[in-house]
């Protein structure tokens, strides 16, 4: 008997970029994936608009902005020659699941034009020039980490709605809050660190500058971090002896992946990946009992919060600011003490997953040093993270077991 | 003194760009189906995927759209700290991202968001001229 996917997508075109072998003009990568997606468009007649889905082995998000493509579905599997492979299966599952219609696998690689101008394989954009247009038009101007590009977005939500740094600033102490309850937060207690234990907004507010408007306190902290989660069918989930907390909704986009192509700097693609995740979960905002955002930086957080209806737009820092989100209050937010100070490695999606599953599980009480801990009485929690700057956002709508 | 920071990398079908900064223009590429100015070149046009593309002088002129203060940088941007970094609507139509001259890093708040600016180029070697844009009228 055939499997479940039997037959539930097909391959509908192929076509190679206009000149392929030893090329006399040397070309980018970049250059050879546009020429090929433009050809086999054109051979299919499927508009470069209708691309719903993008496989590629690397930096799927610049193919993306380069085409200013929104897609539901982004892949960048890279093991290997193989990897096109296992695309196509990636693609077959995304659509046999009903999340995407038309799905682009995409190459290039100057493999010879390299030996002349660089830029070798579909994912090294990072030294700019022939390789990436939009890094070769901004290296110059003096950005650097994170803070130093966020900080823009934070001005003109400012200038748009009014907000002041302040609003912002409650963000930070409100989490810090969640974190004084979770012995695992780095910033748990002065014991713990030196810069640890409460915070007010006033201490926020006068922090050292980073980028301005933000103070090190609106910035999330760089540690280590290592985490893991499981994903199984519901016949296995049945006969475990943990609890399952189950994916009612899953959606993800992008805006952008150089800030320089953030169209709207006060919003993001959370409001598509949110509405997939609402649309597939049967659910809206007013459903959700608690959230977990990606909060690199206390507007990330804000920001967010309007994305995912959870606020009005211009209104996302009132969560915390009036104590909803704060321990205690009727929407907790960030319960673990978030990326601002519970751990932030780099990359925060994993932690939003481990803390979702511990709030739903019921298991989010830490209860060492005879704390009250952090566990509250949700069952249903919004993940949302955030990539890059500002850029990508995936978002899980999560439900406890009944 | 000589330039000594990050210089980037000319691309290939970039050139005609960087041909004109060396004359003080502003070229920018604009789709000749949909008309439109796109920011920055891209080998298709990003709006309706025309092939067609040109370039055409800018004026060279456009407005804040957002900005920031750099108090913490890397490398030989350490010494210039603090400076203010800004995203520059263009008058053709989208956007550049610029270090911005002719403004006080150390009252930010006297920045306006809308104020007109104007492109001027920056020798950093003989084959590159990097565009900056100065607020000229708030
Ligand atoms: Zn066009």
């Amino acid at each position: 008997m055939p499997g479940k996917l039997f037959k539930s997508a097909a391959i509908v075109g192929a076509a190679e970029a206009d000149e392929i072998g030893f090329l006399k003009q040397p070309k980018t990568s970049l250059q050879l994936h546009i020429e090929a997606i433009s050809n086999v468009c054109e051979q299919t007649g499927i508009p470069i608009s209708a691309i719903e889905g993008v496989f590629s082995t690397g930096w799927s998000s610049e193919i993306c902005e380069h085409l200013d493509l929104k897609p539901k579905y982004i892949d960048t599997t890279a093991v290997g020659g193989c990897s096109f492979e296992m695309h196509v299966h990636h693609a077959m599952a995304a659509i046999h699941s009903g999340i995407i219609d038309i799905a682009l696998v995409t190459h290039g690689e100057n493999g010879f034009s390299a030996n002349k101008i660089g830029g070798r394989g579909a994912g090294n954009y990072s030294t700019g020039g022939p390789s990436s247009p939009s890094l070769e038009m901004t290296k110059a101007y003096g950005l650097g980490g994170a803070p130093s590009n966020y900080a823009h977005a934070m001005v003109r939500h400012m200038h748009r709605y009014g907000t002041t740094r302040e609003d912002y600033a409650h963000i930070a102490k409100v989490t810090r809050d969640w974190a004084t309850l979770n012995p695992r937060a780095a910033m748990y207690s002065k014991e713990k660190h030196p810069f640890g234990g409460p915070i007010t907004v006033e201490q926020v507010e006068d922090s050292r500058l980073i980028a301005w408007p933000l103070t090190i306190l609106h910035c999330c902290m760089v540690a280590d971090h290592g985490g893991a989660v499981i994903v199984a069918s519901p016949k296995v989930a049945a006969r475990l002896k943990t609890k399952p907390v189950w994916i009612a909704g899953a959606g993800e986009s992008m805006g952008h992946s150089n800030m320089l192509e953030m169209d709207d700097f006060t919003a993001t693609s959370a409001a598509r990946s949110a509405e997939a995740a609402y649309t597939m979960a049967g659910m809206g905002p007013a459903d959700m009992e608690m959230a977990l955002l990606y909060d690199s930086f206390t507007i990330t957080a804000a920001i967010t919060a309007e994305m995912l209806g959870l606020a009005p737009k211009g209104e996302g820092h009132m969560l915390w600011k009036d104590g909803r989100a704060a321990p205690g209050g009727s929407f907790p937010i960030n319960t673990n003490g978030g990326g601002l100070s519970f751990n932030h490695s780099g990359m925060y999606g994993m932690p939003l997953l481990i803390e979702a599953y511990r709030q739903l599980s019921g298991t989010a009480e830490d209860g060492i040093n005879g704390d009250k801990g952090k566990q509250t009485s949700a069952k249903t929690c919004i993940v949302n993270g955030t990539g890059g700057t500002l850029s990508t956002t995936g978002t899980l709508v999560l439900v406890a077991d009944d | 003194m000589a330039y000594d920071k990050p210089i980037p990398s000319q691309g290939i079908h970039t050139q005609p760009f960087w041909a004109g900064t060396k004359e003080g223009k502003l070229m920018l590429p604009r789709c000749e189906d949909c008309n439109r100015v796109h920011w920055y070149p891209r080998l298709i046009c990003p709006h309706c995927h025309s092939k067609n593309l040109e370039w055409i002088e800018g004026s060279g002129e456009g407005r804040i759209h957002t900005y920031a203060v750099q108090h913490l940088a890397f490398g030989p941007w350490q010494k210039e700290t603090p400076y203010v970094t800004a995203y520059i609507d263009l008058n053709e139509g989208d956007r550049m991202l610029t270090v911005l001259k002719g403004v006080d890093p150390l009252k930010p708040e006297e920045i306006k968001i809308g104020a007109k600016v104007k492109v001027e180029f920056e020798e950093a070697n003989e084959d590159t001229f990097i565009p900056f844009w100065r607020v000229i009228e708030e």
